[in-house]
C-alpha cells in the first residue's frame, strides 16, 4: 500500500462514562482515501469511539485531529461543513418526512442560501439535482414521495447512507450501515459503499460486525475490546492475529496490552 | 418536484376566503336592508356588528398563526406566547394614551419591541428543550403578567382594571371607520397566511419542520438550528405583536388577561381545532372558537364554558388531527377516539 496522508489522528482519546472507560486512551491514525473499519466485540467501545470522532461527544481526554485541525469542541453543526459525515447505528432520520425532503435536507445544508425566506425550495436547482441524484444512487427513487417511516428497515438504512453522501463529505464515518439488514441486502449496500469511497477518494470509517464484510472491503482494520487498541492492521494481519482470535471467542479477561 | 402552478391556483383558497370575506359586509347589508353604499359610511347596524365579529376572529387567527409557526411548524411549545401580545397591546395603548405619540411611530415602536422579546425568549433557546422551554416561556410571561396587574402601574397599565380610553386616530377608528378596520386587519391576516405559506416552503421553513422532527439530526446535517429558532421566535412575535396592536385599537379596553397562560392557551385551542402545523387550520379555528363561544354564550350565559370546555375534550380524543388536518386525510376515525376516552376511565392493572 502507497504511503498516504493521514487525514483523522486521534491521540490519547479518552472517554469515561462514569468510572468505565469505554474508550481508553486510543490513539489511531486514519488515512486519507482510504476504508478503514472499526471493530470488536459488543461493549468495545466503537459506537463511544465514533461518537468522539464526530463530535457527538465529548472527550474525557485527548484530542482529535482532522487535517491537523483540533476538532475537540467544535459545534456539531460544524462537521459536515468540515467534511465530516457520520451515518448511525441506530436508524436516525425524520420519520415523518419524504424521502425525497430527508435527502433534500442533508444536501441543502451545503448551501449558501439557507436563510431565504421566501424562496421556494423546488426552485433551487442544484439541490433538487442532487437529490435526485443520490436518491437514485440508493435505489429509493421509486419511493422517494413516501413518509421515510413506511419504508422496511433496509430501505431505511439506504435512506441513513443516502443523507450522508448528499452533502459528499471527504470523510464518511458510517456506524454499521448494515446493522439489522436482510442478509441479501447488504452486499449491496457495501458495493455501493465502496463504490463511493473509490470513485471520489473518498475516507470511509467503517464500523461493522459482518466479518466477510469487513475482510473484503477493508484497507485497514483497527480492532478495538475494552476501550483499547487490541490490534491494527490490514486485512491479512488481522485475520492471523491470535489475539484477536481469542478476544472474538470471549474469555480473554486478563487483557494486558 | 417542480411545482410551475401559479399563485392564484396554488393560493385559491385563501384567495377566495379574500374575496368572500371582502363582500361578507355588504352581502349581510342586504339582509337589514341597508345598501352597499349605506355599509360603505358603515351606517348599517347588523353588518357593523359582523364586521366587529369579524375583527375579533381576525385578530385570534393572526394570533393562533403565529402560535402555529411556532408550536406547529417548528416544534416549539411556549406557554408565554400571549406576552408577544399582550406587550405590544399594552405599548399601543400607553404610547398613545399616555405618552401620545403620533400613529406609525407607535407602529414602530411595538414591532422593534416584539424583536427585543423573540430575542430575550431566543436567550433560554440553546440551553432548554422540549416541556424546560414550555416552562420557562411560561415563567417570562407570568412576570410580565405581574407587572401589569400590579398596582404601582395603575396609571400606565390600568392594573386589574385594564386600560382604558386608549385615543384611537380617527382614520382607523373601530366606531366611526369600522368597515375600514375590518378591511385592513383581513388584509394583515391574508397578507401573514401567503407569507406564512411562502416561508413553509423556502429552505429556511424546512429547516424549521426538520427541527420539529427530529433537532439532533438536523444539527447532524450541517444547520445550526438555534439560529432557525431565534428566525421563527422573530417572525412569530411580529405577528402575535401585529394582533396585538389590532386588539388595542380595536377593543374599547385593554384587560389584562389577555397576558396570561389563558390566553396563550386559547391559541394553543384554536391550532388544536383547525390542525396543528396546517396553518390554514389557526384561521379555521379562530372561527370555530370564537364563533362556537359566541352561540354558547348567547344561549347560555355563563355555563356556555363547560360545554365549550367537553366540546374541546371530544375534538383532541376524537378529532386530533383538527379539521384542517381531518379533511386532508380524509377520513374521520372515530374507533381510536373511543378507545382513547376507554384508557382514560378504564382502571390501568
Amino acid at each position: 500500500m502507497t504511503v498516504r496522508e493521514t487525514i483523522i489522528e486521534t491521540q490519547n482519546l479518552t472517554k469515561y462514562f462514569g468510572a468505565l472507560a469505554a474508550v481508553d486512551d486510543v490513539s489511531i491514525k486514519i488515512q486519507a482515501g482510504t476504508l478503514h473499519a472499526i471493530i470488536g466485540p459488543n461493549g468495545a467501545g466503537k459506537t463511544t469511539f465514533f461518537n468522539l470522532l464526530s463530535g457527538n461527544l465529548k472527550p474525557t481526554s485527548g484530542k482529535v485531529f482532522y487535517k491537523g485541525m483540533d476538532l475537540t469542541g467544535k459545534p456539531i453543526h460544524r462537521m459536515i461543513h468540515l467534511g465530516i459525515g457520520r451515518s448511525f447505528q441506530i436508524t436516525n432520520i425524520f420519520p415523518n418526512l419524504t424521502v425525497h425532503e430527508n435527502i433534500r435536507l442533508a444536501s441543502q445544508a451545503m448551501e449558501d442560501n439557507n436563510f431565504h425566506f421566501l424562496m421556494d425550495t423546488a426552485k433551487m436547482d442544484r439541490c433538487e439535482e442532487r437529490t435526485a441524484e443520490v436518491v437514485e444512487r440508493v435505489g429509493l427513487k421509486s419511493q422517494s414521495l413516501l413518509p421515510a417511516r413506511v419504508l422496511s428497515h433496509g430501505d431505511q438504512r439506504k435512506l441513513e447512507l443516502g443523507m450522508i453522501l448528499a452533502p459528499d463529505p471527504e470523510v464518511l464515518l458510517l456506524d454499521e450501515p448494515t446493522a439489522g439488514m436482510a442478509t441479501e441486502q447488504v452486499p449491496e449496500l457495501i458495493t455501493l459503499i465502496q463504490e463511493v469511497q473509490q470513485s471520489g477518494e473518498k475516507t470511509v470509517v467503517l464500523v461493522e460486525h459482518n466479518m466477510n464484510v469487513v475482510m473484503s472491503v477493508s484497507d485497514k482494520i483497527t480492532v478495538m475490546h475494552q476501550g483499547k487498541v487490541l490490534a491494527e492492521g490490514t486485512p491479512a494481519e488481522i485475520a492471523a492475529n491470535h489475539e484477536v482470535q481469542t478476544a472474538y471467542l470471549g474469555g480473554l479477561y486478563d487483557l494486558k496490552v | 418536484m417542480k411545482n410551475n402552478s401559479s399563485f392564484l391556483t396554488k393560493n385559491r383558497g385563501i384567495l377566495i376566503f379574500f374575496a368572500v370575506m371582502l363582500l361578507a359586509p355588504f352581502l349581510i347589508g342586504l339582509f337589514e336592508g341597508s345598501t352597499p353604499l349605506m355599509i360603505w359610511g358603515n351606517q348599517g347596524s347588523l353588518s357593523k356588528f359582523i364586521e366587529g365579529l369579524g375583527i375579533e376572529i381576525f385578530i385570534l387567527a393572526l394570533f393562533a398563526l403565529s402560535f402555529d409557526l411556532l408550536f406547529g411548524i417548528t416544534g416549539l411549545l411556549s406557554f408565554g406566547h400571549a406576552m408577544f401580545f399582550a406587550v405590544a397591546a399594552y405599548l399601543t395603548g400607553i404610547a398613545l394614551k399616555t405618552l401620545a405619540m403620533p400613529f406609525w411611530g407607535v407602529v414602530l415602536l411595538v414591532l422593534l419591541a416584539a424583536i427585543v422579546q423573540a430575542l430575550l425568549f431566543s436567550l433560554v433557546l440553546p440551553r432548554v428543550k422540549g416541556i424546560t422551554f414550555t416552562l420557562v416561556s411560561l415563567g417570562l410571561a407570568s412576570v410580565f403578567h405581574i407587572i401589569v396587574m400590579s398596582s404601582d402601574m395603575i396609571n400606565l397599565t390600568g392594573a386589574d382594571v385594564g386600560l382604558q380610553g386608549v385615543p384611537v386616530p380617527a382614520f382607523i377608528s373601530p366606531v366611526t371607520e369600522r368597515l375600514r378596520f375590518y378591511v385592513i386587519a383581513l388584509t394583515l391576516l391574508v397578507a401573514t397566511y401567503l407569507f406564512y405559506r411562502r416561508f413553509v416552503a423556502s429552505p429556511t421553513g424546512r429547516v424549521c419542520v426538520a427541527i420539529r422532527e427530529n433537532e439532533d439530526r438536523a444539527k447532524m446535517l450541517g444547520y445550526n438550528t438555534t439560529i432557525f429558532k431565534v428566525v421563527v421566535m422573530i417572525i412569530s412575535s411580529l405577528t402575535a405583536a401585529t394582533a396585538g396592536m389590532l386588539h388595542a385599537l380595536y377593543q374599547p379596553s385593554i384587560s389584562p388577561s389577555i397576558a396570561d397562560l389563558g390566553f396563550t392557551v386559547t391559541g394553543l385551542l384554536i391550532v388544536l381545532i383547525g390542525g396543528v402545523g396546517t396553518l390554514s387550520g389557526a384561521i379555521v379555528g379562530a372561527f370555530a372558537f370564537r364563533l362556537l363561544d359566541f352561540t354558547l354564550r348567547r344561549f347560555m350565559g355563563e355555563s356556555a364554558s363547560f360545554i365549550t370546555g367537553a366540546i374541546y375534550v371530544i375534538f383532541v380524543l376524537f378529532v386530533p388531527y383538527g379539521i384542517v388536518g381531518t379533511i386532508r386525510m380524509r377520513q374521520l376515525r372515530t374507533k381510536p377516539g373511543w378507545q382513547r376516552l376507554l384508557g382514560m376511565v378504564k382502571p390501568k392493572n
